[in-house]
């Protein structure tokens, strides 16, 4: 389909981006999640991945810092191909990135100083510890935490929590940063916390930032490039003009969060709500 | 349609089967790894605590129980018999040899297999395994061998102060309680339980140990999502270990009496 809608098509399928999927299918047992995607990932800008909640947002972000393995495809990181190597080799390479999880996966039984010098302990040597306590509070500074260190998870809010996740991210001073739905669960104020948060990291630290939300508010504030997904493929891919003036009536629906015709009929379908509820006196007549 | 369902069943089994030997196998690298490597002691000091220190209780009294029903149950058949004065060699071989360590294996499956799988499941579903492997660090070194070293090394422990408190409560009973003479009680035990007998009840709680721990982990690294899946994890876990706790126990009493039959009688002879 030609496109003829403003804004910039940034697709770069075979383009030498940082990261780089080819022909990438996922499969789980039968289904399909992931339908021969192939995409570059561009060094030093922000990629947002849109999609409606199953499309296989989630399962094609861990793709990219291989928590899943393709069933078939290729994935290359800075031009190696890294989906063929074994845990050991792939943990020297995840060193490079930094994953903020949905729910930040901060460890309960450590606490925010913990949490946050964990990957520090696993990968360097540690000659003095004082460095290491600096180092906790300027990145818990850069996320606007510093105090918290003595903290534990289950006393921070879902906000904080996300914050100190992301304040771990960035220990080791990633180039590459994957955010997972980094505002779903959190009200719109602490939101725009984290959009400012991932704005600053790009602008600071000059990362490789791929973030995945179905938040346009929040894609639109920190996209260089959008890419939508639906039912495992990229429907739409360019930046954020040409994802707003798309033509394809799924893409329009989903970043308008309007329901389509085709959904309206089937609620039109399945009966009324008069007919689908028991009252307590239907059961009372049985008695 | 029934071939089919089982086929799939049994393709299904085999290649859980090769998961879960695969893991076993990485875990006994991993725990290998970092029984060498002092930087993960503190790790596995902090497994010791709550795996063998908080356990101490539970073994303690489970077989001091185990002593004292062996002495109530044994003492009738052997007073008809006129036999009463060897209920010590009956209760203390039993307990040292079997009852001791497989019922402090058990007590232990249930209480640190479940929270092991618990703790580890729950990790897993709020994708906490999946931060471990982010970071780039491999979770079965920093999780599963951590465990699988300090049930290996606590187990035997604790099989001993189940020992202990088994021989401790069978003497209770059977001299105190029924009037058994004390000396002859201690003669006869020490004529009949030897120190093979007591080695290789301990021998058993490193493969125990071994087993529960694995498989623990094994299960909690592979749990469904939700509370159902942690919940069916945990019973999972413990119904294999309990499975494998006795199958073991089986093996080993076959491989040990072959082994003392054919090198322990020959000491004698030396």
């Amino acid at each position: 389909m030609k496109q003829q809608n403003k804004g910039k098509n940034t697709n770069t399928k075979n383009g030498d981006g940082i990261i780089v999927l080819k022909n990438v299918i996922k499969k789980f047992s039968a289904k399909i999640v992931l339908e021969n995607i192939s995409l570059a990932i561009e060094k030093g800008k922000t990629t947002v991945v849109i999609g409606p909640s199953g499309c296989g947002k989630t399962v094609l972000i861990k793709h990219l810092i291989l928590l899943l393995r393709p069933t078939s495809g290729e994935v290359y990181f800075k031009g190696q191909r890294i989906d063929n190597l074994n845990e050991g080799q792939l943990n020297q390479i995840r060193t490079h990135y930094g994953f903020l999880f949905q729910g930040g996966a901060l460890f309960d039984s450590l606490s925010v100083t913990e949490n946050i010098t964990f990957p520090i302990r696993q990968h360097c040597e540690i000659p003095d510890w004082n460095q290491v306590g600096e180092l906790v509070k300027s990145k818990l500074a850069m996320v606007g935490l510093d105090g918290f260190q003595n903290y534990y998870p289950a006393n921070l809010s879902g906000g904080q929590r996300k914050r100190v996740a992301l304040a771990r991210a960035i220990a080791l001073n990633p180039e590459v940063i994957l955010y997972d739905e980094p505002t779903t669960g959190l009200d719109p104020i602490r939101s725009d916390v984290i959009n400012e948060l991932i704005l600053k990291l790009q602008r600071e630290l000059n990362v490789t930032s791929v973030v995945v939300t179905h938040d346009m508010t929040s894609a639109y504030k920190v996209a260089d490039r959008i890419i939508m997904l639906h039912k495992g493929k990229i429907i739409a891919d360019g930046d954020a003009d040409f994802i707003r003036n798309h033509p394809h009536p799924i893409v329009q629906h989903f970043i308008k969060g309007q329901v389509s015709d085709d959904d309206l009929a089937v609620l039109r379908m399945s009966g009324t709500m008069s007919q689908a509820q028991f009252l307590p006196r239907d059961f009372e007549q049985d008695l | 349609m029934i071939i089919g369902t089982v086929g799939a069943k049994t393709i299904e089994g085999v290649n859980n089967m090769g998961r879960f030997a695969r893991f076993a196998w990485q875990s006994m690298i991993a725990s290998f790894r970092s029984s060498i490597s002092p930087c993960t002691y503190p790790l596995i000091w902090t497994q010791m605590n709550i795996i063998g220190v908080r356990s101490v209780p539970v073994v303690m009294i489970t077989g001091a129980f185990v002593g004292m029903t062996l002495a109530v149950q044994a003492y009738d058949q052997l007073a008809g018999m006129g036999l009463e004065e060897h209920l010590g060699v009956l209760i203390n071989i039993s307990v040292v040899k079997e009852l001791g360590p497989v019922l402090a294996a058990v007590m232990l499956a249930g209480r640190i297999g479940g929270a092991l799988t618990a703790e580890l499941g729950t990790m897993n579903v709020t994708e906490q395994i999946d931060a471990v492997r982010s970071m780039g660090t491999d979770p079965v070194r920093y999780l599963a061998a951590p465990r699988v070293l300090a049930c290996l090394l606590l187990t035997p422990v604790l099989i001993i102060y189940a020992d202990l408190m088994g021989i401790i409560g069978g003497y209770f009973v059977s001299v105190v309680q029924l009037g058994i003479n004390s000396r002859a009680y201690w003669d006869f035990s020490a004529s009949g339980v030897e120190l093979w007998d007591v080695s290789i009840g301990i021998i058993k709680g490193l493969f125990f140990g071994v087993a529960i721990a694995v498989i623990s982990c094994y299960k909690g690294f592979t749990c469904k999502e939700g509370a159902h899946g942690v919940g069916q994890a945990c019973t999972e876990a413990f119904v294999a270990s309990f499975i494998s706790i006795l199958a073991l126990d089986f093996a080993l009493a076959v491989i040990f009496k072959a082994i003392y039959n054919t090198f322990w009688q020959i000491k004698s002879l030396v």
